[in-house]
């Protein structure tokens, strides 16, 4: 079992990893201004300079889930999913490459199965109570396991056997990274999202998702993701195995604190966003099969 | 989940189902009935109502929709599109998630709950049973974990309906292959005999674990007395209802149920509105409706 301490340089070194996409840092400082001063041009031409990316933002704006425009071009597909949906995908490529294939320890699309169906719900749930950034919620939504990517990479034996245990007893994987790692996903995140320089809310989210109570900024975001998270794992967009629980979401701590600012919430039909979220999942599936998978190339 | 005849009913025209009338049906088979479609699965709706259109010659979807809106014989046709929606839903292991929440989560919880009241009795209630697919299956899971998870338990199943004809049937446990199609050969061989070449019998292990009676739901008289049960299962009963009567109904049941049990609806059936006092739980794959033990604070609307 390791100490935060002594995986603190592992994850620094993971700044420096070659497989973290050029653009990145150009594309999310560019991104990170003012959105009616980011000239379109410039984005168009940094997203199409990496193919993975590019090919991610066509397959996401032409996916029935996001409204499937039969978008073509990188241009059509930037102006159709907006910038901050583009900043969601930069993110969420960058994380996915700081795992070398060898290293994953659970089924890649089942994690991102997991990221996306949270992205989707977050957003989703965002909007229904009148939450003012649904497309942060969305963001927050996609990175807020960005924990687990590091303990696979920088813990992977001690992460193997987590996940493992957490197989055979049905316990929450976060429970048993604790036994087992002696943190969670939650503190190695955190780390490696401050050193990335994310958000202070998406930081907030990614170190809080498991324990909202704590949160002292951002809380209604941690909340709404940390209640997405738990919709997600409970119909089949968990981390791919049985995690025996019931889970009473009006009942949850989180719920209690959205309420406070969102009374919305109070008259929300549960039931029926589970439902849909049910009949989402195929399309789901199908995007995170198409984005997480190899793609052709793509006309700028 | 949807059922094996859903799965097999012809897809309308993709074009068909951009007509927003479809939505529209869909809103308001949901507000009285309680049954949702998510729009990734209007086409099984669209399917049923494809079915009933023909019936009533409504040659489109906007068309149909008065026959359930505006029309004298409105609450008919819904009734009629409702027994179209629910059709094929009868048959054993028909829901394995909420089984496996019961083995999982439901069960441990109760069993531990009622050993430190000194209590190793389970009482379960089929409301609505039909023809007997679902109590049968309660008596297979729970006799399959009587070596496991029910070891020094005993425990009953009443299974009730409001037509004769379908207590008549539950009681005899005849079924074909259609009712059969899920259930495994092992406990089948276990559970059954056979009746004819096409047919198996239910066993006397099995029947004799169940109690079965007509029972109207909306008959105060009757269901006052049926209490202390851990488990209700009413799947697409009260999709038949009006609002007045569910809620009463949902009276029923929630003094029915001990404090810590369960009641379970059908998997596209939803309580929104009808009742607030049972709490909505998430079980992998499943839902069920949970009525909290006394002194039970959770962190939210409660």
């Amino acid at each position: 079992m390791k100490t935060l301490e002594e995986i603190l340089p592992r994850i620094k070194e993971l700044d420096s990893m070659p497989s973290v996409p050029a653009i990145v840092q150009p594309l999310t400082a560019l991104l990170r201004q003012n959105p009616d001063r980011v000239k379109l041009e410039k984005v168009v031409e940094l997203v199409s300079y990496d193919s993975t990316i590019a090919a991610q933002c066509l397959r996401i704006a032409n996916s029935p889930l996001f409204g499937r425009r039969n978008t073509e071009t990188v241009r059509s597909a930037v102006i159709a999913l907006g910038i901050t949906r583009i900043e969601a995908i930069v993110l969420g490529s960058c994380v996915n490459r700081i795992v070398p294939h060898d290293k994953w320890a659970m089924d890649a699309l089942t994690f991102w199965r997991h990221c996306l169906g949270c992205a989707l719900v977050s957003s989703r749930l965002a909007k229904l109570i009148g939450y003012a950034d649904p497309e942060k919620a969305y963001l927050a939504g996609l990175l807020h396991d960005l924990g687990i990517l590091v303990n696979m990479v920088i813990c992977a034996p001690e992460f193997r056997v987590g996940i493992q245990k957490a197989h055979e007893s049905g316990i929450p994987l976060h429970s048993s990274e604790h036994q087992h790692l002696g943190f969670t996903h939650c503190q190695s995140g955190k780390i490696l999202a401050e050193q990335w320089h994310f958000s202070s809310d998406v930081t907030a989210v990614i170190e809080h998702h498991h324990d909202v109570i704590n949160a002292t900024s951002a809380c209604p975001l941690v909340a709404i993701i940390h209640l997405s998270d738990l919709l997600c794992r409970m119909r089949d967009l968990g981390y791919g195995y049985y995690e025996a629980m019931g889970v009473d979401l009006a009942g949850d701590a989180a719920w209690a604190l959205l309420v406070e600012s969102y009374p919305a919430l109070v008259k929300m039909d549960l039931a029926r966003l589970t439902m849909d979220i049910d009949g989402a999942m195929e399309e789901i599936t199908n995007v995170v099969n198409a984005v997480f998978k190899p793609e052709p190339a793509v006309a700028r | 989940m949807e059922t094996g005849i859903a799965k097999a009913a012809a897809q309308p025209q993709s074009q068909d189902l951009k007509d927003p009338a479809y939505l529209k049906i869909r809103d308001v088979v949901y507000q009285i009935s309680g049954i949702y479609q998510p729009e990734e699965k209007l086409y099984l709706l669209a399917s049923r109502c494809a079915r009933r259109m023909s019936a009533v010659k409504a040659s489109t979807p906007s068309e149909y929709l008065d026959y359930l809106t505006v029309r004298g014989n409105r609450e008919a046709e819904l009734r009629l599109l409702l027994n179209e929606i629910t059709i094929g839903e009868t048959y054993m292991f028909r829901s394995p998630a909420q089984l496996e929440a019961l083995r999982n989560v439901v069960l441990p919880q109760i069993l531990q709950a009622k050993s430190a009241l000194g209590f190793k009795r389970l009482h379960l209630w089929s409301a609505g049973c039909s023809t007997g697919e679902e109590p049968y299956t309660l008596a297979m899971f729970l006799l399959e974990e009587k070596e496991r998870l029910l070891s020094g338990w005993t425990f009953d199943i009443l299974a009730t309906d409001l037509n004769d004809n379908s207590v008549v049937a539950a009681k005899a446990g005849i079924y074909g292959e259609y009712a059969l199609r899920s259930t495994p050969d092992v406990l089948r061989r276990k559970y059954f005999k056979a009746h004819d070449a096409n047919h198996l019998q239910v066993g006397e292990e099995l029947k004799s674990l169940i109690r079965f009676d007509r029972v109207n739901l909306n008959d105060d008289s009757k269901m006052t007395f049926l209490k202390g049960m851990d488990l209700i299962f009413c799947c697409n009963v009260l999709i038949y209802f009006d609002l007045s009567s569910k809620r009463k109904v949902m009276q029923h049941f929630y003094a029915n149920l001990l404090p810590g049990g369960y009641l379970f609806l059908g998997h596209a059936e939803s309580l929104y509105q009808v009742d607030d006092r049972f709490h909505l739980m998430h079980f992998p794959g499943a839902f069920g409706y949970w009525k909290p033990p006394l002194g039970y604070i959770g962190g939210g609307k409660k």
